[in-house]
């Protein structure tokens, strides 16, 4: 048993602390503001310094890294900014991982590997208006036609739609099998004819990551753009799951980690009654109880990746990182708020946003309710 | 005791920092001679003996040869401690002078205790009194650090000085600071206006003192929210962190974003009529005034100087 | 052409700073250690230079095994190599004996360009380079903030007080120390950072290296008088702005010039 970081890992943490605090804090209220995403900034550079591809192999145009690593740069990201984090996530979680793990090898080499080199940004279209939680319920169709399948119908709340170029996309390719088996996973690019985006969501948080429409109207792709085996679609949207919640689980580690220590520099600046409010222990307790929070999430962040590095199974674990993790950031964000009092509730500190951020960690990639299932039916079965 | 003061001279002129030598001598109450490169045009006023090279020939930047020009005098008047101004030549000259004389160097001297040299450490966060294990000291001063009660005005007698000492280096020439453009984290000195200063209008007097303290000028959130300043110069937790040597808050209450922007500046004047403003708390003096009335009255003695 | 640079581990500046029990030193333990940040732009300056001319880069750090943690950084910065002058005791040495440390190693491997910071954020004498330079019998240029190769001379910038530069020219080989602003310093990407591992980093043990005694010794380390309660004037605006200039001229730098 051995709790410390590498130090790769550490140079990792110290490189995008540095990065993320240098480049991405300082516009990041002012992007949520204006609920703009620069791709300049939130992806083309992450690219630069090699986050875009971390997990994935050298040959593939990534770092080689392991997913603790990739957990570290998400958790550092999402402590100044949760988009940027959310944007490193979906791209690497969603996107790229199930053509790494489902891909042929002209896939990967096609698709795959831009994409780890920062090149071309990655998007996951599963959800839909009657299925979210509940991925059977997809109704989007690929009809085969000749080499080609024809895509039809509409994904909703996608994260990067609209500036992603590579989207895998989950379509009912049987619509007599039961329910999970006759669903397929597709890789769809921007800019295919029948292929366009929707309205853009307007968000509680998270602001300044795009979510938007998937819409497709006989959108034909090619046969080869099939990822995994006709009707395995589920399970490649299982497993891409899996690891899309070691992502938002650090995501959320990296709001509450922010928020914290926003809470803990007020609390030692602020006086009242002639003392720093930190001096008094109603503060100084809900403090600590925000730091005791944030270190066990982590330590379940920790695990989660570190099974996911080194071929365990994480599901159970991913799950409850997820969960963990996520009420975390919705609960310390809040105590934040409460801690810097009416200073928290304005937009000169970014706690307000950290608990608007926080709150989509619940939902999105399995809502609490669903990783509470996950966990329960695991312990049960 | 005798201490060696060398004096620098750019483009002609002799530095101000040039007093605080002859203060640190006071202070230390050691005989003092000076050594300059620079030109009989222009002298520092010294009440003793100086040693000058003519720059013209040695040009402003050439430590090979400045240094054996120092050390010649050295071994002509074999002082104890040979002091420089911590600036971009001393920092420079004096460890080449140390190593000539195999002496231990003090860098930085802001204080003597008991005879000790007292530097900082760590952004000066911490202080670390020193002792030589050797009898010839070299010494740097910190900008500041020692200065004159009472200015002096003898003229000093001048005594030339050569080398046939061949450079290292090829001074060539200087490269003036381009005009425009705000970046508050270099300033030494800066002058803030808050919502104190009444309105756009008064900007200007916030300005001219920051100009007669030659600095530059910022201001606090609502100012620039209100349009009166440019946020390029916005101080605090939404505009710049400054830590410059000296921070004037004028009309600012201290707001905790403003506060969080300024408050490792290593010197803060508060202006400000509400004495218990929370700005008193960092600074470390709280003039009680009306901005309008004690700026310009400010302003107006830097001036005549 | 061969170039060295040398790096300081500091304490991150932001720590709040202890004596220890020694009384002439900060307590080292629970600080968070990072590069000096005057080196960085060493590092970096280093590393154009070294993809300029294809040459080869050393990076050198004196200190104990936690300095190679701050190392493994210029490494995956672009550094070739690593020498890490293994030393307990480094905080106790003066600016003499580490300039002769890296003297002594720089003295028989024929070095082009060494680069130091102008200065360490912790001790800040300034003194480290130019002694390495004198040591060396090289010419050095302080203080640089910009620095361009032709040929065998290189041009560099001097900063100088109130933001005039001196434009100095000197011939190779030569040492040059930082000034922050000289350059940006590259963050270390992921595959460099994966790099760094493999690349050689070896260890001296001090005695092979320090061959002189110190000249300097701290007697004590103190922190500094706190800050009273802040000095309050009131009166006519006229007698406030004169009493005002008087403390400026006392217990500021900034009007004594």
């Amino acid at each position: 048993m051995n709790f410390d970081l590498t130090e790769e890992q550490k140079l990792i943490k110290d490189m995008v602390r540095e990065f993320a605090e240098n480049e991405i804090a300082p516009s990041a209220s002012e992007r949520d503001e204006e609920e703009r995403f620069d791709r300049g900034l939130m992806f083309d550079k992450l690219g630069e310094l090699g986050l875009t591809g971390i997990v994935f192999p050298e040959e593939y145009g990534g770092a080689g890294a392991d997913y603790i690593s990739y957990a570290i740069a998400v958790e550092e990201l999402s402590r100044v900014c949760a988009s940027t984090g959310v944007t490193l996530s979906a791209h690497l979680s969603l996107g790229s991982n199930p053509i790494y793990l489902f891909g042929t090898e002209t896939q990967k080499q096609k698709f795959l590997t831009p994409m780890a080199k920062g090149e071309k940004m990655g998007a996951f279209g599963l959800t839909e208006p009657a299925a979210g939680s509940d991925a059977g319920g997809t109704k989007t169709t690929a009809r085969r036609e000749g080499d080609s399948w024809i895509l039809n119908g509409t994904k909703i709340f996608i994260t990067n739609a609209g500036e992603a170029e590579i989207y895998v996309v989950m379509a009912r390719t049987d619509k007599d099998a039961q329910k999970h088996h006759g669903i397929s996973a597709f890789i769809v690019e921007k800019g295919t004819p029948g292929f366009s985006f929707g309205k853009k969501e307007k968000k509680m948080g998270i602001r300044s990551s795009p979510t938007m429409e998937l819409v497709f109207e006989n959108c034909q792709i090619p046969a080869d753009n099939m990822l995994g085996k006709e009707g395995e679609g589920f399970k490649v949207a299982m497993k891409t799951l899996d690891g899309g919640r070691i992502g938002i689980a650090a995501q959320a580690l990296g709001i509450a980690q922010g928020a914290l220590e926003a809470a803990v520099n007020y609390a030692k600046e602020r006086k009242q009654f002639d003392n720093p409010i930190a001096s008094f222990q109603g503060i100084m307790f809900q403090l600590a109880d925000m730091a005791c929070m944030v270190e066990s999430a982590r330590l379940l962040v920790y695990q989660a990746a570190y099974k996911a590095s080194n071929g365990q199974s994480y599901t159970q674990a991913s799950a409850m990182a997820k969960l963990v993790a996520s009420e975390t950031a919705m609960k310390v964000s809040t105590q934040a708020v409460q801690v810097l009092g009416g200073y928290g509730y304005t937009r000169e500190f970014p706690v307000e946003r950290m608990m608007r951020d926080a709150k989509i960690t619940e939902i999105y990639e399995g809502t609490s309710e669903i990783q509470r299932l996950v966990i329960g039916t695991n312990l049960t079965r | 005791m005798k201490a060696l003061l060398i004096a620098e001279s750019r483009e002609g002129k002799v530095l101000g920092s040039c007093s605080e030598l002859v203060a640190f001598a006071q202070k230390a109450g050691s005989d003092s001679v000076m050594f300059m490169v620079g030109t009989d045009s222009n002298l520092p006023a010294y009440d003793g003996t100086i040693y000058l090279a003519d720059a013209a020939k040695y040009g402003e930047y050439n430590p090979a040869v400045h240094k054996q020009l120092i050390l010649d005098v050295v071994t002509k008047e074999k002082p104890d401690m040979i002091v420089f101004s911590h600036s971009s030549y001393g920092w420079d000259l004096a460890p080449r002078v140390a190593f000539a004389l195999e002496a231990a160097q003090f860098s930085e001297v802001a204080d003597i205790v008991d005879g000790d040299p007292v530097v900082p450490a760590c952004n000066s966060k911490l202080r670390r009194r020193l002792k030589a294990k050797s009898t010839v000291k070299v010494l740097t001063l910190q900008a500041g650090a020692f200065s004159l009660a009472e200015p002096i005005t003898a003229s000093p007698n001048v005594e030339k000085i050569d080398t046939d000492t061949a450079g290292k280096v090829t001074f060539l020439g200087y490269e003036e600071a381009p005009k425009g453009g705000v970046d508050l984290g270099k300033a030494a000195i800066i002058v803030s206006a808050g919502r104190g200063v009444g309105g756009k209008d008064n900007i200007p007097m916030v300005a001219a003192l920051a100009k007669a303290l030659g600095g530059e000028y910022g201001a606090s959130r609502p100012v620039v929210d209100a349009e009166w300043v440019e946020h390029a110069r916005q101080v605090g937790t939404t505009g710049q962190t400054v830590s410059p040597k000296l921070y004037v808050a004028c009309g600012i209450s201290g707001a905790i974003q403003h506060l969080a922007g300024m408050k490792k500046s290593e010197f803060i004047v508060a202006i400000n009529t509400d004495k218990d403003a929370p700005i008193g708390e960092v600074a470390d003096v709280l003039v009680v005034a009306d901005v309008k009335q004690f700026l310009p009255a400010l302003t107006e003695r830097l001036q005549a100087g | 052409m061969k170039i060295l640079v040398c790096i300081k581990q500091v304490p991150d500046m932001e720590s709040r700073f202890k004596v220890d029990s020694a009384g002439t030193w900060y307590d080292t333990t629970e600080l968070v250690w990072r590069m000096n940040e005057y080196d960085e732009y060493g590092v970096e300056q280093a590393v154009q230079l070294k993809e300029q001319t294809g040459g080869d880069l050393t990076v050198l750090c004196i200190g104990p095994d936690r300095v190679k943690e701050t190392m493994k950084k210029a490494l995956a910065m672009g550094c070739d190599r690593g020498a890490h002058v293994n030393d307990p005791d480094y905080a106790t040495r003066d600016p003499f004996e580490i300039g002769a440390i890296i003297a002594e190693y720089a003295s028989d491997k024929g070095f082009d360009v060494i680069f130091t910071g102008m200065q360490s954020q912790d001790r800040g004498s300034a003194q480290v380079g130019v002694l390495v330079s004198e040591l060396l019998g090289i010419p050095a240029v302080t203080t640089i903030v910009d620095f361009v190769l032709e040929g065998s001379t290189v041009n560099v910038k001097r900063e100088l007080e109130g933001g005039i530069k001196a434009k100095v020219s000197v011939t190779l080989p030569a040492l040059f120390t930082c000034q922050l602003g000289l350059n940006t310093p590259r963050y270390p990407t992921l595959p460099n950072i994966m790099k760094a591992k493999k690349k050689e980093l070896l260890s001296i043990p001090v005695q092979d290296l320090l061959k002189v005694a110190f000249r300097l010794e701290t007697v004590s380390m103190q922190l500094p008088e706190k800050k009273g309660g802040g000095l309050v004037l009131e009166g006519d605006a006229g007698e406030l702005a004169d009493k005002l200039i008087t403390i400026l001229k006392e217990k500021t730098g900034v009007l004594a010039k």
